[in-house]
Protein backbone atom coordinates (compact mmCIF):
# COMPACT_ATOMS: atom_id res chain seq x y z
CA UNK A 1 0.00 0.00 0.00
CA UNK A 2 1.87 2.92 -1.27
CA UNK A 3 1.00 6.15 -2.94
CA UNK A 4 2.72 7.01 -6.20
CA UNK A 5 2.40 10.77 -6.19
CA UNK A 6 3.20 11.07 -9.86
CA UNK A 7 0.31 8.76 -10.58
CA UNK A 8 -1.83 10.70 -8.12
CA UNK A 9 -1.24 13.97 -9.92
CA UNK A 10 -1.79 12.25 -13.27
CA UNK A 11 -5.08 10.84 -11.98
CA UNK A 12 -6.14 14.25 -10.68
CA UNK A 13 -5.52 15.67 -14.12
CA UNK A 14 -7.28 12.71 -15.70
CA UNK A 15 -10.27 13.15 -13.46
CA UNK A 16 -10.54 16.85 -14.18
CA UNK A 17 -10.31 16.15 -17.90
CA UNK A 18 -13.02 13.53 -17.52
CA UNK A 19 -15.18 16.01 -15.67
CA UNK A 20 -14.78 18.48 -18.50
CA UNK A 21 -15.38 15.85 -21.17
CA UNK A 22 -18.49 14.45 -19.56
CA UNK A 23 -19.78 17.92 -18.90
CA UNK A 24 -19.32 18.69 -22.54
CA UNK A 25 -20.53 15.41 -24.02
CA UNK A 26 -22.97 14.08 -21.49
CA UNK A 27 -24.57 16.40 -18.98
CA UNK A 28 -25.05 19.51 -21.01
CA UNK A 29 -26.54 17.89 -24.12
CA UNK A 30 -28.74 15.55 -22.17
CA UNK A 31 -30.03 18.26 -19.85
CA UNK A 32 -30.51 20.62 -22.76
CA UNK A 33 -32.47 17.99 -24.64
CA UNK A 34 -34.59 17.28 -21.61
CA UNK A 35 -35.20 20.96 -20.98
CA UNK A 36 -36.16 21.48 -24.59
CA UNK A 37 -38.49 18.53 -24.49
CA UNK A 38 -40.00 19.84 -21.30
CA UNK A 39 -40.36 23.23 -22.88
CA UNK A 40 -42.02 21.68 -25.89
CA UNK A 41 -44.38 19.73 -23.70
CA UNK A 42 -45.14 22.83 -21.68
CA UNK A 43 -45.75 24.77 -24.89
CA UNK A 44 -48.05 22.06 -26.09
CA UNK A 45 -49.84 22.03 -22.79
CA UNK A 46 -50.15 25.80 -22.91
CA UNK A 47 -51.40 25.57 -26.45
CA UNK A 48 -53.83 22.87 -25.46
CA UNK A 49 -54.96 24.99 -22.52
CA UNK A 50 -55.46 28.01 -24.69
CA UNK A 51 -57.27 25.92 -27.26
CA UNK A 52 -59.43 24.44 -24.57
CA UNK A 53 -60.17 27.91 -23.30
CA UNK A 54 -61.00 28.95 -26.83
CA UNK A 55 -63.22 25.95 -27.23
CA UNK A 56 -64.95 26.74 -23.96
CA UNK A 57 -65.46 30.32 -25.04
CA UNK A 58 -66.77 29.18 -28.37
CA UNK A 59 -69.04 26.73 -26.66
CA UNK A 60 -70.32 29.49 -24.42
CA UNK A 61 -70.96 31.73 -27.37
CA UNK A 62 -72.75 28.95 -29.22
CA UNK A 63 -74.74 28.23 -26.11
CA UNK A 64 -75.72 31.85 -25.93
CA UNK A 65 -76.68 31.85 -29.59
CA UNK A 66 -78.70 28.72 -29.08
CA UNK A 67 -80.45 30.23 -26.11
CA UNK A 68 -81.24 33.32 -28.12
CA UNK A 69 -82.58 31.26 -30.99
CA UNK A 70 -84.64 29.27 -28.58
CA UNK A 71 -86.07 32.41 -27.09
CA UNK A 72 -86.80 33.92 -30.48
CA UNK A 73 -88.48 30.72 -31.54
CA UNK A 74 -90.51 30.74 -28.36
CA UNK A 75 -91.54 34.34 -28.96
CA UNK A 76 -92.48 33.62 -32.54
CA UNK A 77 -94.45 30.60 -31.49
CA UNK A 78 -96.23 32.60 -28.83
CA UNK A 79 -97.01 35.30 -31.37
CA UNK A 80 -98.30 32.75 -33.83
CA UNK A 81 -100.39 31.15 -31.13
CA UNK A 82 -101.82 34.52 -30.25
CA UNK A 83 -102.61 35.20 -33.87
CA UNK A 84 -104.15 31.78 -34.26
CA UNK A 85 -106.29 32.36 -31.20
CA UNK A 86 -107.40 35.72 -32.55
CA UNK A 87 -108.13 34.33 -35.99
CA UNK A 88 -110.00 31.44 -34.44
CA UNK A 89 -112.18 33.70 -32.34
CA UNK A 90 -112.74 35.95 -35.34
CA UNK A 91 -113.69 33.03 -37.50
CA UNK A 92 -115.91 31.68 -34.77
CA UNK A 93 -117.65 35.02 -34.48
CA UNK A 94 -118.03 35.20 -38.22
CA UNK A 95 -119.35 31.67 -38.35
CA UNK A 96 -121.73 32.43 -35.55
CA UNK A 97 -122.97 35.52 -37.36
CA UNK A 98 -123.35 33.62 -40.59
CA UNK A 99 -125.15 30.84 -38.81
CA UNK A 100 -127.43 33.33 -37.13
CA UNK A 101 -128.05 34.98 -40.49
CA UNK A 102 -128.78 31.67 -42.16
CA UNK A 103 -130.90 30.62 -39.25
CA UNK A 104 -132.93 33.80 -39.24
CA UNK A 105 -133.24 33.57 -43.00
CA UNK A 106 -134.35 29.99 -42.65
CA UNK A 107 -136.72 30.89 -39.82
CA UNK A 108 -138.21 33.58 -41.94
CA UNK A 109 -138.60 31.16 -44.81
CA UNK A 110 -140.10 28.63 -42.50
CA UNK A 111 -142.48 31.16 -41.03
CA UNK A 112 -143.37 32.38 -44.50
CA UNK A 113 -143.92 28.85 -45.63
CA UNK A 114 -145.97 28.23 -42.55
CA UNK A 115 -148.00 31.33 -43.09
CA UNK A 116 -148.53 30.33 -46.69
CA UNK A 117 -149.44 26.84 -45.60
CA UNK A 118 -151.83 28.13 -42.95
CA UNK A 119 -153.32 30.53 -45.44
CA UNK A 120 -153.76 27.71 -47.88
CA UNK A 121 -155.16 25.52 -45.18
CA UNK A 122 -157.55 28.21 -44.06
CA UNK A 123 -158.61 28.88 -47.61
CA UNK A 124 -158.99 25.22 -48.29
CA UNK A 125 -160.97 24.57 -45.10
CA UNK A 126 -163.12 27.56 -45.86
CA UNK A 127 -163.70 26.25 -49.30
CA UNK A 128 -164.45 22.80 -47.99
CA UNK A 129 -166.78 24.07 -45.29
CA UNK A 130 -168.41 26.39 -47.73
CA UNK A 131 -168.77 23.67 -50.31
CA UNK A 132 -170.20 21.28 -47.76
CA UNK A 133 -172.56 23.93 -46.41
CA UNK A 134 -173.60 24.98 -49.89
CA UNK A 135 -174.10 21.38 -50.88
CA UNK A 136 -176.06 20.59 -47.76
CA UNK A 137 -178.21 23.72 -48.04
CA UNK A 138 -178.74 23.18 -51.76
CA UNK A 139 -179.82 19.66 -51.00
CA UNK A 140 -182.12 20.89 -48.24
CA UNK A 141 -183.50 23.93 -50.08
CA UNK A 142 -187.15 23.86 -51.01
CA UNK A 143 -190.26 26.11 -50.82
CA UNK A 144 -190.53 25.82 -47.09
CA UNK A 145 -186.98 26.89 -46.62
CA UNK A 146 -187.48 29.80 -48.99
CA UNK A 147 -190.46 30.85 -47.07
CA UNK A 148 -188.54 30.66 -43.82
CA UNK A 149 -185.81 32.73 -45.39
CA UNK A 150 -188.19 35.37 -46.67
CA UNK A 151 -189.79 35.60 -43.24
CA UNK A 152 -186.48 35.90 -41.55
CA UNK A 153 -185.57 38.65 -44.04
CA UNK A 154 -188.77 40.50 -43.36
CA UNK A 155 -187.99 40.29 -39.60
CA UNK A 156 -184.63 41.75 -40.32
CA UNK A 157 -186.16 44.56 -42.34
CA UNK A 158 -188.37 45.38 -39.38
CA UNK A 159 -185.36 45.77 -37.16
CA UNK A 160 -184.01 48.52 -39.45
CA UNK A 161 -183.79 52.02 -37.87
CA UNK A 162 -185.95 54.96 -38.89
CA UNK A 163 -183.30 56.76 -40.99
CA UNK A 164 -182.73 53.76 -43.16
CA UNK A 165 -186.40 53.23 -43.61
CA UNK A 166 -186.82 56.85 -44.75
CA UNK A 167 -183.88 56.63 -47.09
CA UNK A 168 -185.39 53.54 -48.63
CA UNK A 169 -188.76 55.29 -48.93
CA UNK A 170 -187.34 58.34 -50.75
CA UNK A 171 -185.51 56.21 -53.27
CA UNK A 172 -186.27 57.08 -56.89
CA UNK A 173 -184.79 53.92 -58.30
CA UNK A 174 -186.48 50.62 -58.02
CA UNK A 175 -185.33 48.32 -55.24
CA UNK A 176 -183.74 45.08 -56.37
CA UNK A 177 -184.26 41.93 -54.42
CA UNK A 178 -181.86 39.18 -55.33
CA UNK A 179 -182.30 35.62 -54.19
CA UNK A 180 -180.45 32.40 -54.76
CA UNK A 181 -183.40 30.85 -56.55
CA UNK A 182 -186.56 32.02 -58.18
CA UNK A 183 -189.07 33.30 -55.58
CA UNK A 184 -192.68 32.22 -55.90
CA UNK A 185 -195.18 35.02 -56.73
CA UNK A 186 -196.89 34.73 -53.32
CA UNK A 187 -193.63 35.16 -51.54
CA UNK A 188 -192.82 38.07 -53.84
CA UNK A 189 -196.15 39.70 -52.94
CA UNK A 190 -195.48 39.24 -49.24
CA UNK A 191 -192.06 40.77 -49.62
CA UNK A 192 -193.33 43.73 -51.65
CA UNK A 193 -196.08 44.37 -49.14
CA UNK A 194 -193.73 44.25 -46.26
CA UNK A 195 -191.43 46.71 -47.97
CA UNK A 196 -194.33 49.10 -48.71
CA UNK A 197 -195.39 48.94 -45.08
CA UNK A 198 -191.94 49.47 -43.84
CA UNK A 199 -191.02 52.43 -45.98
CA UNK A 200 -194.52 53.96 -46.31
CA UNK A 201 -193.93 54.39 -50.07
CA UNK A 202 -194.88 52.57 -53.25
CA UNK A 203 -191.48 51.18 -54.11
CA UNK A 204 -190.99 49.36 -57.33
CA UNK A 205 -189.38 46.05 -56.59
CA UNK A 206 -187.49 44.00 -59.19
CA UNK A 207 -186.70 40.38 -58.49
CA UNK A 208 -183.51 38.67 -59.70
CA UNK A 209 -181.71 35.46 -58.90
CA UNK A 210 -178.13 35.27 -57.61
CA UNK A 211 -176.93 31.72 -56.89
CA UNK A 212 -173.80 32.94 -55.08
CA UNK A 213 -175.98 34.08 -52.18
CA UNK A 214 -176.40 30.48 -51.03
CA UNK A 215 -179.97 30.28 -50.10
CA UNK A 216 -179.93 33.93 -49.12
CA UNK A 217 -181.80 37.03 -50.06
CA UNK A 218 -180.59 40.57 -50.64
CA UNK A 219 -182.17 44.00 -51.01
CA UNK A 220 -180.20 46.64 -52.85
CA UNK A 221 -181.64 50.16 -53.05
CA UNK A 222 -180.22 53.73 -52.98
CA UNK A 223 -176.72 52.44 -52.27
CA UNK A 224 -178.13 50.50 -49.28
CA UNK A 225 -177.79 46.79 -49.03
CA UNK A 226 -179.69 44.65 -46.66
CA UNK A 227 -179.21 40.97 -46.88
CA UNK A 228 -179.59 37.70 -45.14
CA UNK A 229 -177.79 34.74 -46.44
CA UNK A 230 -175.57 31.88 -45.43
CA UNK A 231 -172.51 33.77 -46.66
CA UNK A 232 -172.62 35.88 -43.53
CA UNK A 233 -172.61 32.78 -41.37
CA UNK A 234 -169.84 31.36 -43.47
CA UNK A 235 -167.91 34.59 -43.01
CA UNK A 236 -168.33 34.17 -39.27
CA UNK A 237 -167.21 30.55 -39.57
CA UNK A 238 -164.15 31.66 -41.48
CA UNK A 239 -163.40 34.24 -38.84
CA UNK A 240 -163.69 31.66 -36.10
CA UNK A 241 -161.46 29.21 -38.02
CA UNK A 242 -158.86 31.93 -38.48
CA UNK A 243 -159.07 32.64 -34.79
CA UNK A 244 -158.47 28.99 -34.12
CA UNK A 245 -155.29 29.10 -36.27
CA UNK A 246 -153.95 32.22 -34.63
CA UNK A 247 -152.34 30.60 -31.52
CA UNK A 248 -150.72 28.05 -33.86
CA UNK A 249 -149.13 30.85 -35.89
CA UNK A 250 -148.00 32.93 -32.96
CA UNK A 251 -146.68 29.84 -31.16
CA UNK A 252 -144.59 28.77 -34.20
CA UNK A 253 -143.32 32.29 -34.77
CA UNK A 254 -142.21 32.57 -31.14
CA UNK A 255 -140.35 29.24 -31.25
CA UNK B 1 0.28 -11.47 -7.39
CA UNK B 2 0.01 -7.77 -7.75
CA UNK B 3 -2.00 -5.85 -5.25
CA UNK B 4 -1.96 -2.49 -6.98
CA UNK B 5 -2.03 -1.69 -10.71
CA UNK B 6 0.51 1.04 -9.98
CA UNK B 7 3.25 -1.53 -9.95
CA UNK B 8 2.57 -2.65 -13.52
CA UNK B 9 4.56 -0.27 -15.65
CA UNK B 10 4.26 -0.32 -19.40
CA UNK B 11 6.54 2.55 -20.29
CA UNK B 12 9.00 4.67 -18.39
CA UNK B 13 10.05 8.15 -19.37
CA UNK B 14 12.25 9.89 -16.83
CA UNK B 15 10.32 10.25 -13.58
CA UNK B 16 7.00 9.46 -15.28
CA UNK B 17 5.96 5.86 -15.34
CA UNK B 18 3.01 4.89 -17.53
CA UNK B 19 1.50 2.27 -15.27
CA UNK B 20 -1.66 0.15 -15.51
CA UNK B 21 -3.62 2.60 -13.32
CA UNK B 22 -3.25 5.43 -15.80
CA UNK B 23 -3.79 3.23 -18.81
CA UNK B 24 -7.02 1.73 -17.47
CA UNK B 25 -8.13 5.15 -16.32
CA UNK B 26 -7.72 6.34 -19.87
CA UNK B 27 -9.63 3.31 -21.05
CA UNK B 28 -12.52 4.14 -18.75
CA UNK B 29 -12.35 7.80 -19.75
CA UNK B 30 -12.35 6.89 -23.42
CA UNK B 31 -15.26 4.55 -22.95
CA UNK B 32 -17.33 7.12 -21.09
CA UNK B 33 -16.52 9.96 -23.45
CA UNK B 34 -16.98 7.93 -26.61
CA UNK B 35 -20.21 6.44 -25.36
CA UNK B 36 -21.60 9.82 -24.37
CA UNK B 37 -20.52 11.40 -27.60
CA UNK B 38 -22.02 8.64 -29.71
CA UNK B 39 -25.33 8.89 -27.92
CA UNK B 40 -25.59 12.64 -27.44
CA UNK B 41 -24.56 13.25 -31.03
CA UNK B 42 -28.11 12.51 -32.11
CA UNK B 43 -30.32 13.60 -29.29
CA UNK B 44 -34.03 13.68 -29.77
CA UNK B 45 -35.99 16.55 -28.28
CA UNK B 46 -39.38 15.13 -29.09
CA UNK B 47 -41.32 12.45 -27.31
CA UNK B 48 -39.57 9.64 -29.23
CA UNK B 49 -36.36 8.49 -27.55
CA UNK B 50 -33.64 6.06 -28.44
CA UNK B 51 -32.93 3.45 -25.79
CA UNK B 52 -29.44 4.77 -25.17
CA UNK B 53 -30.67 8.30 -24.81
CA UNK B 54 -33.28 7.05 -22.42
CA UNK B 55 -30.57 5.30 -20.39
CA UNK B 56 -28.48 8.46 -20.25
CA UNK B 57 -31.46 10.56 -19.27
CA UNK B 58 -32.39 8.14 -16.52
CA UNK B 59 -28.80 8.28 -15.27
CA UNK B 60 -28.57 12.05 -15.37
CA UNK B 61 -32.00 12.57 -13.84
CA UNK B 62 -31.21 9.99 -11.15
CA UNK B 63 -27.96 11.71 -10.24
CA UNK B 64 -29.66 15.11 -10.23
CA UNK B 65 -32.41 13.87 -7.98
CA UNK B 66 -29.88 12.35 -5.58
CA UNK B 67 -27.92 15.60 -5.44
CA UNK B 68 -31.07 17.61 -4.88
CA UNK B 69 -32.18 15.24 -2.14
CA UNK B 70 -28.88 15.37 -0.29
CA UNK B 71 -28.08 19.06 -0.72
CA UNK B 72 -31.58 20.58 -0.80
CA UNK B 73 -30.19 22.85 -3.49
CA UNK B 74 -30.33 23.19 -7.22
CA UNK B 75 -28.21 20.28 -8.57
CA UNK B 76 -26.95 22.27 -11.57
CA UNK B 77 -23.49 23.39 -10.41
CA UNK B 78 -22.61 20.10 -8.67
CA UNK B 79 -23.82 17.72 -11.33
CA UNK B 80 -20.64 17.53 -13.47
CA UNK B 81 -18.34 16.98 -10.50
CA UNK B 82 -20.44 14.56 -8.43
CA UNK B 83 -21.89 12.82 -11.46
CA UNK B 84 -18.48 12.23 -12.94
CA UNK B 85 -17.23 10.86 -9.61
CA UNK B 86 -20.07 8.34 -9.61
CA UNK B 87 -19.86 7.40 -13.26
CA UNK B 88 -16.09 7.07 -13.27
CA UNK B 89 -15.96 4.87 -10.16
CA UNK B 90 -18.99 2.83 -11.22
CA UNK B 91 -17.64 2.11 -14.69
CA UNK B 92 -14.14 1.49 -13.43
CA UNK B 93 -15.53 -1.06 -10.97
CA UNK B 94 -17.98 -2.62 -13.43
CA UNK B 95 -15.24 -3.36 -15.93
CA UNK B 96 -13.75 -5.71 -13.32
CA UNK B 97 -15.72 -8.50 -14.99
CA UNK B 98 -13.37 -8.30 -17.96
CA UNK B 99 -10.45 -10.64 -17.51
CA UNK B 100 -7.10 -8.91 -17.50
CA UNK B 101 -8.67 -5.62 -16.48
CA UNK B 102 -7.52 -4.07 -13.24
CA UNK B 103 -9.74 -1.44 -11.73
CA UNK B 104 -7.91 1.88 -11.39
CA UNK B 105 -9.94 2.43 -8.24
CA UNK B 106 -8.03 -0.46 -6.73
CA UNK B 107 -4.99 1.78 -6.63
CA UNK B 108 -4.57 4.01 -3.63
CA UNK B 109 -3.12 6.65 -5.96
CA UNK B 110 -6.39 6.93 -7.88
CA UNK B 111 -8.57 7.02 -4.80
CA UNK B 112 -6.24 9.55 -3.25
CA UNK B 113 -6.46 11.66 -6.35
CA UNK B 114 -10.26 11.56 -6.23
CA UNK B 115 -10.25 12.33 -2.52
CA UNK B 116 -7.95 15.25 -3.10
CA UNK B 117 -10.32 16.51 -5.77
CA UNK B 118 -13.15 16.35 -3.26
CA UNK B 119 -10.96 17.96 -0.64
CA UNK B 120 -10.32 20.89 -2.96
CA UNK B 121 -13.84 21.00 -4.38
CA UNK B 122 -15.45 21.48 -0.97
CA UNK B 123 -13.91 24.90 -0.25
CA UNK B 124 -14.13 25.90 -3.91
CA UNK B 125 -17.88 25.30 -3.99
CA UNK B 126 -18.26 26.77 -0.51
CA UNK B 127 -16.47 29.98 -1.41
CA UNK B 128 -18.27 30.20 -4.76
CA UNK B 129 -21.56 29.86 -2.95
CA UNK B 130 -21.00 32.16 0.06
CA UNK B 131 -17.88 34.17 -0.50
CA UNK B 132 -14.50 33.50 1.17
CA UNK B 133 -15.25 35.28 4.49
CA UNK B 134 -18.45 33.52 5.24
CA UNK B 135 -16.99 30.20 4.17
CA UNK B 136 -13.87 30.47 6.34
CA UNK B 137 -15.97 31.55 9.31
CA UNK B 138 -17.55 28.13 9.58
CA UNK B 139 -14.15 26.72 10.68
CA UNK B 140 -14.37 28.76 13.89
CA UNK B 141 -17.91 27.81 14.70
CA UNK B 142 -19.37 27.34 17.24
CA UNK B 143 -16.14 28.77 18.89
CA UNK B 144 -12.65 29.48 17.59
CA UNK B 145 -11.54 26.72 19.91
CA UNK B 146 -13.01 24.27 17.41
CA UNK B 147 -10.76 25.45 14.56
CA UNK B 148 -8.14 22.66 14.88
CA UNK B 149 -10.81 20.01 15.19
CA UNK B 150 -12.62 21.31 12.15
CA UNK B 151 -9.40 21.25 10.13
CA UNK B 152 -8.51 17.77 11.36
CA UNK B 153 -12.05 16.61 10.51
CA UNK B 154 -11.70 18.03 7.03
CA UNK B 155 -8.43 16.21 6.40
CA UNK B 156 -9.37 12.95 8.07
CA UNK B 157 -12.59 12.53 6.16
CA UNK B 158 -10.67 13.02 2.95
CA UNK B 159 -8.25 10.29 3.92
CA UNK B 160 -11.16 8.08 4.95
CA UNK B 161 -12.77 8.69 1.60
CA UNK B 162 -9.66 7.59 -0.27
CA UNK B 163 -8.90 4.58 1.91
CA UNK B 164 -12.51 3.32 1.97
CA UNK B 165 -12.76 3.09 -1.78
CA UNK B 166 -9.27 1.73 -2.24
CA UNK B 167 -9.72 -0.85 0.52
CA UNK B 168 -13.03 -2.11 -0.80
CA UNK B 169 -11.96 -2.48 -4.40
CA UNK B 170 -8.52 -3.73 -3.67
CA UNK B 171 -9.84 -6.26 -1.18
CA UNK B 172 -12.33 -7.50 -3.71
CA UNK B 173 -9.59 -8.02 -6.27
CA UNK B 174 -7.29 -9.62 -3.76
CA UNK B 175 -9.97 -11.93 -2.36
CA UNK B 176 -10.84 -13.12 -5.83
CA UNK B 177 -7.17 -13.71 -6.56
CA UNK B 178 -6.73 -15.65 -3.36
CA UNK B 179 -9.91 -17.65 -3.87
CA UNK B 180 -8.85 -18.51 -7.39
CA UNK B 181 -5.79 -20.24 -5.98
CA UNK B 182 -7.75 -21.98 -3.24
CA UNK B 183 -11.15 -22.87 -4.71
CA UNK B 184 -11.20 -22.39 -8.46
CA UNK B 185 -14.15 -22.66 -10.88
CA UNK B 186 -17.23 -21.62 -8.99
CA UNK B 187 -16.73 -19.72 -5.80
CA UNK B 188 -14.64 -16.87 -7.25
CA UNK B 189 -17.48 -16.11 -9.63
CA UNK B 190 -19.80 -15.52 -6.71
CA UNK B 191 -17.20 -13.33 -5.11
CA UNK B 192 -16.79 -11.52 -8.40
CA UNK B 193 -20.52 -10.81 -8.44
CA UNK B 194 -20.29 -9.63 -4.88
CA UNK B 195 -17.38 -7.46 -5.98
CA UNK B 196 -19.55 -5.88 -8.65
CA UNK B 197 -22.20 -5.08 -6.08
CA UNK B 198 -19.57 -3.69 -3.73
CA UNK B 199 -18.12 -1.64 -6.57
CA UNK B 200 -21.49 -0.07 -7.35
CA UNK B 201 -22.19 0.61 -3.70
CA UNK B 202 -18.77 2.19 -3.28
CA UNK B 203 -19.32 4.42 -6.27
CA UNK B 204 -22.63 5.53 -4.79
CA UNK B 205 -21.12 6.05 -1.32
CA UNK B 206 -18.18 8.03 -2.64
CA UNK B 207 -20.34 10.33 -4.74
CA UNK B 208 -22.94 10.82 -2.01
CA UNK B 209 -20.32 11.54 0.64
CA UNK B 210 -18.64 14.05 -1.64
CA UNK B 211 -22.00 15.70 -2.14
CA UNK B 212 -22.67 15.72 1.58
CA UNK B 213 -19.35 17.44 2.23
CA UNK B 214 -19.96 20.00 -0.46
CA UNK B 215 -23.53 20.54 0.74
CA UNK B 216 -22.34 21.09 4.30
CA UNK B 217 -19.96 23.74 2.99
CA UNK B 218 -22.54 25.50 0.83
CA UNK B 219 -25.76 25.09 2.75
CA UNK B 220 -24.53 27.04 5.80
CA UNK B 221 -25.56 30.12 3.90
CA UNK B 222 -29.17 29.05 3.67
CA UNK B 223 -29.38 27.84 7.28
CA UNK B 224 -27.62 30.97 8.59
CA UNK B 225 -30.07 33.34 6.93
CA UNK B 226 -31.92 34.51 10.07
CA UNK B 227 -28.54 35.63 11.57
CA UNK B 228 -27.65 37.78 8.60
CA UNK B 229 -27.81 41.51 9.44
CA UNK B 230 -29.26 42.48 6.04
CA UNK B 231 -32.48 40.54 6.66
CA UNK B 232 -34.39 42.59 9.18
CA UNK B 233 -37.90 42.88 7.81
CA UNK B 234 -40.40 40.90 9.84
CA UNK B 235 -42.09 39.60 6.75
CA UNK B 236 -38.93 37.70 5.84
CA UNK B 237 -38.63 36.03 9.21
Amino acid sequence: MEINWVTVSAQVVNFLILVWLLRHFLYQPVIRAMDRREQKIRNRMDEADSREQEAINEKHSYQEKLDRFEKEREDLLEETRQEARQTRSQMLDQAREETALVRSHWMREVSEEKTAFIDGLRQQSLDVVETIARKALLDLADERLEERIVHTFIRQLHSLDQATRKALGHSSEPAIIASAFELEPSLRGTLTRALHELTGAELTVNYTTAPELICGIELTCEGQRISWNLSDYLEELTASIEKAFEPLETGKAGA
Amino acid sequence: MTITPDSIIYWQWGGFALNATIVFTWLVMALLTLGSWLITRRLSEGPELSRWQNLLEVLVVGIRDQIAQVSHQQPGPYLPFVGTLFLFIAVANLLNVIPGYMAPTGSLSTTTALAICVFVAVPVFGIASKGPGAYLQHYIKPTPLMLPFNVIGEVSRTIALAVRLYGNIMSGTVIVAILLSLTPYFFPVVMQLLGLLTGMIQAYIFAILAMVYIASATSVHEHGEPDEPEHKTPSDQ
